[in-house]
């Protein structure tokens, strides 16, 4: 590992461990990034995922490192779900691999338009579905349900 | 509550750290978004201003200090408190959402 990554990912941890109240952390994209220096001070992992086999089983991958480190709470998100046939596949994945899945996004033609306009999905289309699904997934995270954050 | 979002590029991670970012903290809970990816994006996902993205704070390499425990184990701090870097190197983001953008380091470390 490059040092100055190495650096990042140091600081990036120590950051997250002084944060009083909520810290999200848009991760580096990758597992390898997945590292006990980065994330030892997490209590969450949101493993986002698509709704094909080499993506689920990458987040399969994740869940599994997270768990390994030691984190309290480890959640999968499945994004851009277009349909039943993609729900029930990623919804036997889950079960058969004992994924905790958290989220389902729909696949939301919002997204791409607020990406194009360089904006935030959220001003763009405050009443998208994937917002709805996202504000869910909110409420199920300061709701404690998954399991209670454990205290940093 | 300290959240991780991890996952392949182009999954939409990014938007959905930004998106549950400010619906956090909206239900009125202070939040720091901190951009820990190479190609930092999470601001413009916030809904801050892409054009203004060089202007933001660059974090000063030297905000993590090495020390020497009494044992010998070595081991690094911050050189001063979270909510002071998010104040002096933070970015207001909507609905008081305070974003760090940690790419920068790296960028200034290896030009």
């Amino acid at each position: 590992m490059c040092r100055v990554h190495a650096t990042v990912r140091g600081l990036l941890g120590e950051i997250v461990a002084g944060a009083e109240d909520v810290a999200v952390v848009d991760m580096e994209a990758g597992l390898e990034h997945l590292s006990r220096g980065t994330v030892r001070h997490v209590d969450t992992v949101l493993a986002v995922l698509e709704p094909y086999y080499r993506s689920l089983e990458t987040g399969a991958r994740v869940v599994e490192l997270a768990r390994e480190l030691g984190i309290g709470r480890v959640l999968v998100v499945v994004n851009k779900v277009r349909d039943d046939a993609d729900r029930h596949a990623l919804d036997e994945f889950c079960r058969n691999r004992g994924l905790p899945l958290a989220a389902v996004i729909p696949h939301d033609p919002c997204v791409l338009e607020a990406d194009r306009k360089g904006g935030s999905l959220l001003d763009h289309a405050p009443e998208a579905p994937s917002v709805g699904a996202i504000r869910e997934l909110a409420e199920q995270l300061v709701g404690g349900s998954g399991g209670r954050a454990p205290v940093a | 509550m300290k959240i991780a979002v991890a996952g392949k590029g182009g999954s939409g991670k990014t938007t959905l750290a930004a998106t549950l970012g400010r619906l956090l903290a909206r239900k009125g809970r202070p939040v720091l978004a901190v951009d820990g990816d190479s190609n930092p994006n999470l601001g413009v996902c916030l809904g801050l201003p892409a054009a203004e993205a060089a202007s933001w704070p660059t974090l000063p390499r030297d905000l993590l200090a090495e020390s020497t425990l009494p044992d010998g184990t070595r081991t690094t701090r911050l050189s001063m408190p979270t909510a002071e870097i998010a104040a002096r190197f933070g970015v207001a983001a909507p609905d008081g959402v305070r974003l760090l953008v940690m790419g920068r380091v790296a960028h200034a470390g290896a030009g």
